[in-house]
């Protein structure tokens, strides 16, 4: 075990990692500046437990009603052999007809080991890769793997991959709802970088016996149409996504470096007594946490647990505020320093001058609306 | 989680029932044995306290209520869950899924069929099998995967059945849904009155199948059988081939109980060993 690894399994303390999943993954690439969030990424640590145990547990969870709803449209699209999604793929992408072979690779032989469905996985998709016409069209639940930041990360891509006209593509099977054709795009934005991830974990697989560029750069995204239990199918060109992804991943390997600019005694571990109280007392938790930086906005509140530590950690900063805000007033860190920078009280130094322009500028406008009103 | 005083009513107790159930599954699968167990002795706590609310109430209402309310429907004896499977799956002729066998119950058949009833079904025929092979006139058995010869996930197949119908390869999910689709519009057809559950059930075939697209407001049985022939005809050699050569696999490797349940991996090896 390499020393970087050492350090992270005991800043982790004595539980296994938690494991790495497309979601986790499509995560680093939003935040990548966050030190935070890099190393307990990396270490693997349960982060809704530390940052519950720290006394800020996280706003979120998904609900056990969106997973039963999640789940349930899934198994119908599903059903019968993909019988649903087979409709889809025939009408709206030319599935020929014949074309119909499930391989189910959620279990195999009725074991549900890792280990084992991963090389089934590998078997089944590369020798479908290597031979003609009787190669396989749906895979459901496959499982691929992906090394991140020098860890092995399962990934079961929420879907089925299949072949059509001799392309892999990933299918995503996601519960919100298209509307006229239309979804929330921050959830059809995450859909496509987790399909990325998807897509990556795939190629690699494929490289081996040179498949990868059967990989598909479009994803299938099968949602619920309008306000019916009917999937609808889209298309998602994920290779912006990949782009990022591909560059997120290769600067993990800087962790080597994150890791060594700490003491060695800095712990996040959440050993628990017999009630299941984590053993060490907040404060403890919340101190050791400050000592990595952080880069908190706005976003992290949808995709990281540790989210209402660091808010509050950033609270009458600017970055606090949002990305945008953050880069106009650039060197200006606290909000009562822009206040004292807009009203004059304070004298902006050679950092600070463009962002004391704004400001002014922005509190004479708003004196003159809120004079006219007056 | 702390322990809440008791909740006295049982709607706040059955909420804490599923906090707890959920919390139980979390750290199932987060792999917390100790927090799962401890967990679970809370939840049957509640489901004690629970137990006695009910009781309670039950006490409370003895004297006003006037009539019981039979546990059997009003159409008749209600028959064992696996007779209400075997009944489906006869009409289908096909390893299915519950969904589509419960679908299916409650498009031709009378008395409900409850989806969470079958969920054990395949554990306790085998059990049943074991302890006494051949005893009742059929078991409830499960599809064998083709390639290893193991249980296929979610199915459901009849002992009687030849082997060829109880193994599932590559192309048989599609092929035995298509299968059922002209089964299912046979009954239809056969039908006295029209059954809104099983003109709902038809539907959902037709609206899959290439050439059985419903035209008006019913799918027409005639339409959908015939448009399912026409594929099954594209798939049906190949798909023979497959499981003829699988059943042949399966009468040569495993024993009676093996080609009835499907045989779970064993250490890494070339054949498979008898059973599990």
């Amino acid at each position: 075990m390499s020393h970087t690894e050492a350090r992270l399994d005991q800043m982790r303390g004595a539980v296994p990692p938690r494991p790495h999943n497309a979601r986790t993954i499509a995560a680093l690439t939003s935040n990548p500046g966050c030190v935070r969030r890099a190393i307990l990424d990396a270490a693997g640590v349960d982060k809704p437990k530390l940052a519950a145990a720290a006394g800020f547990p996280a706003p979120f969870g998904q609900s056990r009603f969106a997973i039963t709803r999640g789940n349930a449209f899934e198994a119908q699209v599903k059903a019968n052999g993909c019988a649903e999604l087979l409709r889809l793929l025939r009408e709206q992408l030319g599935l020929p007809v014949p074309e119909v072979s499930y391989d189910d690779l959620e279990e195999v032989a009725a074991s549900r080991s890792l280990q084992l469905r991963h090389s089934r996985t590998r078997q089944l998709l590369t020798r479908a890769a290597g031979s003609g016409t009787d190669a396989g069209t749906l895979f459901d639940h496959p499982l691929l793997a992906l090394e991140v930041g020098g860890r092995l990360a399962y990934l079961e891509p929420d879907l089925i991959a299949f072949r059509l006209r001799g392309q892999f593509h990933v299918v995503e099977i996601k519960s919100f709802a298209a509307i006229d054709g239309q979804a929330d795009s921050g959830k059809v934005a995450a859909a496509a970088i987790q399909s990325a991830v998807y897509v990556l974990a795939l190629r690699q697989l494929l490289a081996d016996v040179g498949g990868a560029g059967l990989v598909a750069d479009e994803v299938f995204l099968i949602c619920p149409e309008n306000f019916s239990n009917q999937p609808m199918a889209a298309r998602l060109d994920v290779r912006k996504e990949l782009t990022v992804l591909r560059r997120q991943l290769s600067r993990l390997d800087f962790i080597a470096e994150l890791v060594e600019a700490f003491p060695p005694g800095i712990s996040f571990d959440l050993e628990a007594d017999d009630a299941g109280v984590p053993r060490r007392p907040a404060a403890e938790l919340a101190d050791a946490l400050a000592m990595l930086p952080a880069r908190y906005m706005p976003e992290c509140l949808a995709s990281c647990e540790v989210c209402r530590f660091c808010r509050n950690e950033a609270q009458a900063t600017t970055a606090a505020l949002g990305r945008t805000v953050r880069e106009d007033l650039g060197g200006v860190e606290y909000v009562d320093t822009a206040l004292g920078l807009a009203s004059g009280d304070l004298e902006p130094d050679l950092d600070t001058e463009d962002a004391a322009a704004i400001l002014q500028t922005a509190a004479r406008m708003r004196a003159e609306s809120l004079g006219a009103a007056g | 989680m702390y322990r809440r005083a008791v909740a006295s009513s049982p709607e706040a107790l059955e909420q804490r029932i599923d906090e707890l159930r959920a919390a139980i599954r979390h750290a199932a699968t987060a792999g917390d044995r100790a927090r799962a167990r401890e967990l679970r002795a809370q939840l049957r706590a509640a489901e004690s306290d629970w137990d006695s609310a009910v009781a309670a109430l039950e006490r409370q209402s003895a004297g006003a209520a006037a009539q019981q309310v039979s546990a059997a429907p009003a159409g008749g004896p209600l028959l064992p869950v696996r007779e209400q499977v075997h009944q489906a799956l006869t009409l289908v002729g096909v390893a299915a899924a519950p969904r589509l066998i419960v679908a299916v119950h409650d498009a031709f058949f009378s008395g409900p069929l409850i989806a969470a009833r079958l969920t054990s079904l395949r554990r306790d025929e085998e059990r049943s099998f074991r302890s006494a092979p051949y005893a009742r006139a059929y078991y409830l058995t499960a599809a064998l995967t083709a390639d290893l010869l193991a249980p296929a996930r979610g199915l459901l197949a009849v002992s009687t059945w030849p082997l060829e119908r109880r193994v599932i390869g590559p192309l048989s999910p599609r092929v035995d849904y298509l299968t059922a689709a002209i089964a299912v519009a046979s009954s239809v057809r056969r039908l006295p009155v029209t059954s809104a559950d099983a003109d709902r059930l038809l539907w959902r075939f037709a609206v899959n199948i290439p050439g059985a697209q419903p035209g008006g407001r019913r799918a027409d049985p005639e339409t959908v059988a015939r448009a399912a022939c026409a594929e099954l005809d594209v798939h049906a050699a190949q798909d023979q081939a497959h499981r003829q050569a699988a059943a042949a696999r399966a009468r040569a490797q495993l024993d009676d109980a093996g080609q009835l349940f499907g045989s779970r991996l064993q250490a890494a090896g070339g054949a498979m060993s008898a059973s599990s």
